[in-house]
């Protein structure tokens, strides 16, 4: 399987006042295509800055990403926003719904910004099946006061899905819901993966949610601290897992 | 508490744009009330001195009535009158001095000469002296100066001025000069100063003009005005009182100073709106900190004082600079004000009295409009801590409820610092207008959905998304949105009206000259050209002047009212076209004229009096005697006598029945296609005659000219208001983009530059600008007839102030957009990172 994404010795450095601090210290990875890489770590493990680095939606201080062989991390703010547009789709933990609009509506959201007709033809369909995909047929006009917090990031995990991104990344999609909206979530991205071959980097500090993945990457301190190969496991059990996991003393 | 203060203060600090926003705000609405109540004492202080300057210690000044003087025999019954102990007689006469020796051919120079006793006046009013000394008793070629015209001369104590008399030039040396311009109104300086008897005997005139009565200690005025109408039954005279002559004065401006008391207090309004508007995003954001204090164990009370706080801290620096706009904004006025010509205005000095009031108002007003805020950062459970957002449908409910209290608290501060003497007309009218502003305000969340829709279209067909984000990010938070289109809609409403108001009079003015002037130009002259001099004859003789039609202004009386009489010549007016005849045969009633015995009256008076045609109209001609004249005709406009259109009457009723020596204006019709060529010789000729030539055109320029000073200065007051309006549209856009802040993040992650993110931000504020501007543009045209209307200044004349409209709409949605320019750049600069990160 070719690497969809490639990061070699990122790095990153925040200046808060008189002080810095080394969020990422050297990074390396790849991701292959059709691949579910979980990146996992206590908070402040730097797995967020990493996420935001591989999106392009910051720049690394050193170090370079490598998005489809174009080096992305040196691009600049046109370039960045076009590459996000066309090639990746982001989940956030707090689902950021645009209110007044409804979930059709916020799905097409990244077309709208393109200038693309979403109305009708090829794209109206993409945008029905992937609100069937996350299970929302029938909600179409609902808006976001008037569904239910999981509901809202699956429209939001839908929004990120419909442009058929080359990589999807999630930060932290479950950390606002409850045990059972969670399992839905990680169930629509499983399906988006196991389906349509979607290739995701998701960023969790939670097991249950890392399990879902191929292989977990271990952040600590701003490096990778392991790489655990969990393979594509359809029951998702955590064990295999949380005993490596307890190895390192996480 | 102190701490919770300090909390409250350093709160300010840290969103220093917003604080220097809002305290521009409250100066720029502090600023215009305090220049507004500055050059409001300035023309109080004004007609005091011109009232004493004119009447002195007088108590009553009796003045003859129409155009016969009072004779010595009148002049002999006031000073026999029980309870007169000085009567202090005067004559003024309109005359030229004649030209230097040296500048033979240089045109006559109108001047007034006021003849006094110079052994009574003293009695009555002092006149100061600048230099020289007084007039000698009797009858002697001596001469006072006001300094103006002493200037304007060039001559000096010990020199000569020649006037023009009856009997042709005589000289006069001038024995001193009068500080300023002298004691008479309306002659722009220009007076001479003579003994009574010099003058009479100069004119060959024994009668006086006025005479200035001061009562013993033991009569009143009433007594003694009660008096006079026992021992004057052989003319007819008018009584007044310095009381009724302040009272006259204040009432010709009172319209000016209601219209500035009117837009200070709006522009105060508006920038009450601005510091709502701060107050209530610094308690929306800062729920949760207030949550977590209240959680801790701070009062309600102490939660309240938090906001309280900041609102005087606000008001506080608000006033002071408001000061200094004030002062500066009053200089600028005080300019404007002098070169309006019929507005008396003297400069004042700032009293401390009138600092404060103005601080207290601003500061009264700033607390009000932070009383909602403060009780609703009272009213935080400490639950809320845990919540992001109030209910944004009890924060609706509650606004409305601050906007009546606001609203109520700046019409009770209008109402405590309005101009006591300004009348009650004005107050009315004004408080009409302020709730037509308030009403419009209300109706603006109604409309706000559908006019936005509306506002949208334009956007919406190139930057179909950009449109529709501010759209939704507009309806977001309805009641801020209301407030903020709100103050622009009635600062644009306020530009919208005023240009209606100058509009509806520049309209009725020109409307005037073009139906009632029988000529292309009129000759007016400072003493009355009577119908059979040579002048007359010299200028019709003109080759290619049509018809020179003579006319003069006068009063009559009827039923002790006094009102304006023009004498016309019917057939001049019936061949010309002039006169919009509405009831009555347009031909016989012009000619009935002529023929004596008939009188054409304006429409105003015949709506006034119930007189019709066919009706008698009685008029009393002296010696306690009327006559009937009969109404032929109902004229929509007339000739503009001193205080409205007058009756117009036959010159042979005006010369017999109401002694009218001759005309004062003279219209001029060229022939037709000869205006160009003709007009330099009339006009020679006119001068030669001593006859002042002014063309309708210069006249029509002349009136736009002064109606633009006025409404100008109206105008830019206004303007402060649709400032401060912009203010708090970069208020509420910038809160607008931090409380997106994730939003925008999100829609920047998914692939939005940021040219589309800065475009929204000015889209939303295109569309607020549209819908303030519709809404101020629709309430300005109601404010405006309404103003009309109440005002009886004429039917409303159907032709919209397209210009005002204009300007209101590129004003809205100009100043608008250009307010967007700091939230917009805000906006595109927000790093995603930041923008999506967790809580």
């Amino acid at each position: 399987m070719p690497a969809i994404l490639e990061a070699h010795d990122l790095a990153k450095r925040y200046r808060l006042g008189a002080t810095t601090v080394d969020a990422l210290r050297g990074v390396s990875l790849s991701v292959d295509e059709g691949e579910f890489v979980a990146l996992m770590g206590p908070s402040g493990s730097g797995k967020s800055t990493l996420l935001q680095l591989l999106g392009g939606l910051d720049r690394p201080t050193a170090g370079e990403v490598i998005l489809q062989g174009e080096t992305i991390s040196r691009l600049g703010d046109d370039a960045a926003t076009k590459l996000r547009r066309d090639r990746t789709g982001f989940v956030f933990q707090s689902f950021n719904l645009i209110p007044l609009f409804d979930v059709t509506e916020n799905v097409a959201l990244p077309f709208t910004i393109a200038g693309v007709e979403t109305s009708k033809g090829e794209i109206a369909e993409r945008i029905r099946d992937v609100i069937a995909l996350v299970d929302l047929a029938g909600k179409e006009h609902h808006r976001p006061d008037q569904l239910s917090a999981g509901e809202q990031q699956r429209v939001a995990i839908a929004r990120a899905l419909v442009t058929r991104p080359a990589l999807l990344f999630a930060d932290e999609p479950t950390g606002n819901l409850d045990y059972t909206t969670g399992t839905e979530i990680l169930e629509a991205l499983w399906r988006s993966c196991v389906e349509r071959h979607q290739t995701i980097v998701l960023v969790t500090h939670d097991s249950k949610a890392a399990a879902y993945a191929d292989r977990v990457l271990v952040i600590s301190d701003g490096r990778i601290r392991d790489e655990i190969a969990l393979g594509r496991r359809a029951d998702h059990d955590t064990a295999p897992l949380v005993g490596r996991l307890a190895g390192l003393g996480l | 508490m102190g701490g919770l203060i300090s909390l409250a203060l350093r709160s300010l600090a840290a969103r220093r744009g917003r604080t220097i926003l809002s305290i521009v705000g409250i100066a720029l609405g502090i600023g215009v009330l305090y220049a507004s109540l500055e050059t409001d004492a300035g023309i109080s202080s004004s007609i005091d001195r011109t009232v004493h300057d004119l009447v002195g210690r007088a108590d009553l000044r009796v003045e003859a009535f129409g155009e016969r003087r009072l004779t010595a025999d009148s002049l002999s019954a006031i000073e026999a009158a029980p309870g007169v102990v000085i009567a202090a007689p005067g004559l003024e006469r309109r005359t030229y001095l004649a030209p230097a020796a040296n500048d033979p051919n240089a045109a006559p120079a109108p001047v007034t000469a006021l003849g006094i006793d110079p052994a009574r006046e003293p009695a009555v009013r002092d006149l100061t002296l600048a230099a020289g000394q007084s007039l000698p008793a009797t009858d002697a070629a001596a001469a006072l100066l006001t300094q103006t015209l002493a200037a304007a001369l060039g001559t000096n104590v010990g020199g000569t001025v020649t006037l023009q008399g009856s009997a042709g030039p005589v000289d006069l040396s001038v024995v001193g000069i009068l500080a300023g311009d002298g004691p008479i109104v309306g002659s722009g300086g220009r007076t001479v100063i003579v003994p009574l008897q010099t003058l009479q005997r100069v004119f060959e005139d024994p009668t006086v003009s006025r005479v200035d009565i001061v009562t013993g200690e033991g009569a009143t005025p009433a007594e003694v005005a009660a008096a006079l109408g026992v021992a004057l039954t052989t003319q007819p005279y008018v009584l007044s009182s310095p009381a009724d002559l302040a009272a006259s004065l204040r009432s010709s401006t009172a319209d000016f100073r209601a219209m500035t008391a009117l837009i200070a207090a709006v522009a105060l309004f508006v920038g009450a709106f601005l510091i709502f508007n701060t107050l209530s995003m610094t308690v929306a954001e800062r729920v949760r900190e207030l949550g977590l204090l209240r959680a801790a164990g701070a009062t309600r009370r102490q939660l309240v004082w938090f906001v309280l706080a900041q609102a005087i801290a606000l008001g506080i620096a608000g006033a002071v600079v408001g000061i200094a706009v004030g002062f500066v904004l009053g200089e600028l006025m005080a300019a404007e004000v002098r070169s309006i010509g019929s507005i008396p205005f003297d400069r004042v000095d700032p009293t401390i009295a009138s600092i404060i009031a103005v601080v207290a108002v601003g500061l009264g007003v700033t607390i009000a409009a932070s009383l909602e805020p403060a009780r609703r950062a009272g009213s935080i459970p400490p639950v809320e801590a845990l919540r992001e957002r109030l209910d944004p449908a009890s924060a609706r409910r509650a606004r409305l409820r601050w906007l009546v209290a606001v609203f109520v608290a700046v019409g009770v501060a209008g109402l405590l610092v309005w101009p006591r003497d300004a009348g009650t007309a004005g107050l009315v009218r004004s408080a009409v207008i302020y709730v037509v502003l308030f009403l419009a305000i209300l109706v603006a969340p109604l409309v706000l959905g559908a006019l936005g829709r509306i506002a949208g279209l334009p956007f919406r067909l190139v930057l179909r998304l950009e449109e529709r984000l501010a759209r939704a990010s507009i309806v977001r938070d309805r009641s801020r949105t209301t407030l903020t289109v709100g103050a622009l809609a009635i600062g644009l409403a306020m530009v919208v009206a005023v240009g209606a108001v100058a509009h509806q009079s520049r309209l009725a003015a020109s409307a005037w000259l073009s139906e009632v002037i029988p000529g292309d130009e009129l000759l007016t002259s400072i003493r009355p050209v009577a119908l059979d001099e040579a002048a007359i004859g010299q200028l019709q003789a003109v080759d290619g002047v049509k018809r020179i039609s003579p006319i003069a202004v006068f009063e009559v009386a009827r039923n002790g009212v006094r009102f304006d009489a023009a004498a016309v010549r019917g057939a001049d007016l019936l061949d010309d076209g002039r006169l919009r005849i509405v009831a009555g045969d347009r031909g016989a009633a012009l000619m009935a004229l002529d023929a004596g015995g008939s009188v054409v009256i304006p429409q105003v008076l015949a709506d006034r009096t119930g007189l019709g045609v066919g009706s008698t109209m009685t008029l009393a001609v002296g010696n306690g005697q009327v006559i009937d004249l009969r109404v032929v005709g109902v004229a929509a406009r007339t000739i503009f006598g001193k205080a409205g259109e007058a009756v117009l009457l036959g010159w042979n009723d005006a010369t017999t029945i109401f002694g009218v020596a001759g005309a004062d204006v003279l219209a001029v019709r060229y022939a037709p296609g000869r205006q160009i060529d003709t007009q330099p010789t009339l006009e020679r000729t006119a001068r030669e005659l001593a006859l002042e030539p002014n063309p309708i055109d210069r006249i029509a320029g002349a009136v736009d000219d002064a109606l633009g000073r006025v409404f100008g200065l109206f105008d830019a007051l206004a303007l402060v208001a649709v400032i401060v309006a912009a203010l708090g549209i970069v208020n509420t856009l910038t809160v607008s983009v931090l409380e997106r802040v994730r939003e925008l993040g999100v829609l920047r992650a998914a692939g939005m530059t940021t040219r589309q993110v800065r475009r929204t931000v000015v889209v939303e504020a295109g569309i607020l600008g549209i819908v303030g501007a519709v809404l101020g543009i629709v309430t300005g045209l109601v404010a405006a007839a309404l103003l009309i209307v109440l005002a009886g200044a004429g039917p409303l004349i159907p032709d919209p102030p397209w210009a005002s409209i204009a300007i209101a709409a590129i004003l809205g949605i100009g100043i608008s957009m250009a307010a967007a320019w700091y939230p917009a750049r805000l906006a595109s600069r927000l790093a995603i990172v930041a923008a999506v990160q967790h809580e």
